[in-house]
């Protein structure tokens, strides 16, 4: 019983972390090294992509969607998405979406005369399903080893959740104690009584 | 335009629930304040008339009001938002 309840909370935590991982801004250090767009025909992984440009028709099930390919200063390389999040989720209200890719151009550069951008992203890239994380802002840095910034909106949505978590935490306990396990006390007793009576109906059936 | 209608329509429900839960939550805390301070106090009126005239009193006040702040920061920071992702 302890296993199942060990592993029901751990999925729910897990989910709740990757939620929080995929949503949440994250910044990369990179060297734009290209910018395009692809048309890409939605399937499986229709979810992790966002919707039309606002104000364009919704109705199509295929659409052209920017992309800025980059090189990480780690040495890797990442390629980003470039859409409208519109006014649905998640919240960042970005409708820009031309206009980053018109700044992502300008700041594109080769590797013998790198220009180090800082690219403020939320999303999953993931091979197996084709996904990308979506590029929320661009800004020019020093260097590869330029500072991120310190996270103070993730750190502080962080806070906030982990309050509310231990607010409603505290109130199911308090509740618990006060109400359920009295009454799951009462059933015990209740049952071992039964019990009881039967085996001694059961002992005075065998002495006859 | 529709995906902004159901952001409107949804955020409006959800605020509407808070607000009022908010409101009756507030109203109650008051009325439990109220008894208390009667019961300590010099006891001049009846409790419900003492009670009656401070809620009525608290239904007036700015505290009160303070609770639309439920309507106002969320559609101040999604404004904030839409700003510093677009315009800056």
């Amino acid at each position: 019983m302890a296993i199942i309840k060990w592993t029901f909370w751990g999925v729910i935590w897990l989910i709740i972390a990757a939620f929080f991982h995929y949503t949440l801004p994250q910044v990369d250090i990179v060297r734009i090294t290209d910018t395009y767009e692809k048309r890409i025909d939605f399937g499986e992984n229709s979810i992790f992509w966002s919707h039309a440009d606002v104000g364009n028709s919704t109705a199509l099930g295929n659409r052209d969607v920017f992309f800025i390919q980059t090189r990480r200063a780690k040495g890797d390389v990442m390629v980003y998405r470039n859409e409208d999040t519109g006014w649905g989720w998640p919240p960042y209200f970005k409708f820009d979406t031309t206009n980053l890719q018109a700044e992502a151009s300008d700041l594109k550069s080769a590797a013998g005369t790198p220009q180090y951008v800082a690219v403020k992203h939320y999303g999953w890239r993931n091979e197996f399903l084709s996904i990308f994380p979506n590029a929320v802002s661009v800004r020019v840095v020093d260097g590869p080893d330029a500072s991120k910034g310190i996270p103070f909106l993730n750190i502080i949505i962080l806070i906030l959740f982990a309050a509310v978590v231990y607010a409603i935490w505290v109130r199911w306990r308090r509740f618990k104690r006060a109400r359920i396990d009295p009454t799951l006390e009462r059933l015990e007793d209740d049952i071992a009584e039964k019990q009881g009576r039967f085996a001694r109906w059961r002992a005075g059936r065998k002495n006859k | 335009m529709l995906a902004l209608l159901r952001l409107i329509v949804i955020g409006f429900v959800v605020l509407t629930i808070i607000y009022i839960a908010l409101s009756i939550y507030s109203r109650r805390v008051r009325r439990g304040k109220l008894y208390q301070k009667w019961a300590h106090g010099p006891r001049l009126v009846d409790r419900d008339i003492f009670v009656q005239r401070g809620l009525k009193r608290y239904d007036g006040s700015i505290r009160r009001k303070l609770i639309l702040g439920v309507y106002i920061v969320p559609v101040g920071l999604v404004i904030l938002t839409v700003y510093l992702t677009n315009f800056n």
